[in-house]
């Protein structure tokens, strides 16, 4: 996977839920007492200027035809890395980028509301775009702007000092489960203000100091066999 | 990168079904599904036939979460790369058959899943996935629905079933999950499991077995030592 000049080969993709307490609010969360994750499998990663592929499973099925935005502040594992100490955590990142996690909010509603897990809603092909490059000098990524506009018009508008757990709390947490490799993609959660996208929509994802991701929505179109 | 007897793969993604057997639906008291339940696990998670299972000190340290539990399962591993497979067509994309042993931190995972949490941490805790002892080519199993499966801990028969009380089969998994994600060379799908799971302490020895693929072998010990 090419993420502006750098080449990563991530194992895993992990994602935070209900990392900004207004955006807990608005999915009608609680507000967690540790962070909460899910991944998201490797077949859902496209670059800046790429398409996001709107499913016709989703789009063709009033029940299911919701996909949203969510634009998170993302880090690169640089090493491997098993119970680390959150003081170091600059150690162990390769850098900062943009990732959007493209999630059929009505299937992972639906999913949710009966004990499910959150996996298929967010992780059909293209549903994580990431870029446009990694950053790797960001001395505090908790003081960003980060916004996202959909056709031009502003609909996530925040900043990372909002986050409720912060990167060195994360990584801390996180590597105390598992074993974090180079290139692995850590999604800090996302701001309040998500909403659905449609065909047609140009998504500007932007995060200060590190640039805009650009995608645009199309509808999957049926291969004749 | 896993060599399992053999071969090497090279997954990019392990998913796993979620009550997939009449006898184990029943004895979780979980909801017959009406489409097959998917969830991922991390890669972070594979070892191999005779590697040791770490038990988490996080968990054996805290009474709230000391449970680990196996689960034997029928997995198959993708050849290569396919999206939107026919059930007349699977069997061209299917490299073979290998036994998976989806060990799962069970009071974790009933914790989160009560929260309506995702089901990722319980389930991918590094060695939390062996895999082996060899790949079971699709000459060798012509019918991978009438195959005997049975885990035994410490000599002891703990599930003991047969393939054939897959609830969803072979065919309609890769037809389903091929209909929402793009599959990869090596990837693993975990079929389910049986009735008959229960908890691992350190020093037990589990074996896995399916008829015609051979036993896996792993002893569980707890961390760090």
């Amino acid at each position: 996977m090419k993420v502006g000049k750098k080449d990563i080969f991530p194992s895993k993709i992990i994602c935070l839920g209900r990392n900004y307490s207004e955006h807990a609010k608005e999915m009608s969360s609680d507000i967690p007492k540790e962070p909460v994750f899910f991944c998201k499998t490797t077949n859902c990663l496209i670059k800046n200027e790429e398409y996001i592929i709107y499913p016709r499973l989703l789009y063709e099925n009033e029940k299911l035809n919701r996909v949203d935005h969510e634009v998170e502040l993302a880090f690169i594992i640089k090493k491997r890395c098993k119970h680390i100490k959150s003081i170091d955590y600059q150690e162990y990142i390769l850098g900062y980028t943009i990732f959007l996690d493209i999630t059929a909010r009505n299937m992972q509603i639906e999913d949710r509301g009966i004990n499910l897990p959150w996996y298929r809603s967010k992780n059909f092909d293209t549903f994580g775009p990431i870029g446009p490059k990694i950053v790797e000098n960001i001395k505090d990524p908790h003081n960003l702007k980060i916004e996202l506009k959909i056709n031009g018009a502003i609909k996530q508008s925040s900043n990372t000092n909002s986050m409720i757990f912060k990167i060195p709390e994360i990584i801390k947490y996180l590597s105390n489960y598992i074993t974090l490799n180079p290139g692995d993609i850590i999604a800090t959660g996302t701001p309040e203000g998500v909403g659905p996208i449609q065909p047609g929509d140009l998504l500007e994802s932007s995060i200060e100091k590190i640039g805009t991701l650009t995608n645009r929505v199309i509808l999957e179109e049926i291969l004749e066999s | 990168m896993i060599k399992i007897g053999d071969k090497t793969i090279n997954p990019t993604k392990i998913i796993c079904i979620g009550t997939n057997y009449m006898d184990h639906i029943e004895e979780t008291k979980l909801p017959v599904p009406k489409e097959p339940v998917l969830f991922p696990k991390t890669l972070n998670c594979l070892i191999g036939d005779r590697d040791p299972i770490i038990y988490p000190k996080l968990l054996f340290n805290n009474r709230k979460l000391k449970r680990v539990d196996y689960e034997v399962e029928l997995a198959f591993i993708i050849k290569d790369k396919c999206k939107d497979v026919s059930k007349s067509e699977i069997y061209n994309h299917i490299m073979g058959y290998t036994v998976f042993n989806d060990v799962t931190a069970r009071r974790m995972q009933t914790k989160d899943i009560l929260s309506q949490l995702p089901w990722f941490r319980s389930k991918s805790l590094d060695t939390f996935g062996p895999i082996g002892p060899r790949i079971a080519s699709i000459g060798e199993i012509q019918d991978p629905h009438d195959l005997k499966i049975e885990l035994k801990v410490n000599g002891e028969v703990k599930q003991s079933s047969n393939t054939k009380h897959l609830l969803f089969k072979v065919p309609d998994l890769m037809e389903y999950i091929t209909s929402l994600f793009t599959m990869e060379p090596g990837d693993i799908v975990a079929t389910g499991t049986p009735a008959g799971i229960g908890p691992v302490l350190p020093g037990d020895i589990i074996e896995a077995t399916i008829e015609k693929i051979g036993t896996l072998t792993n002893k569980v010990i707890l961390e760090g030592e």
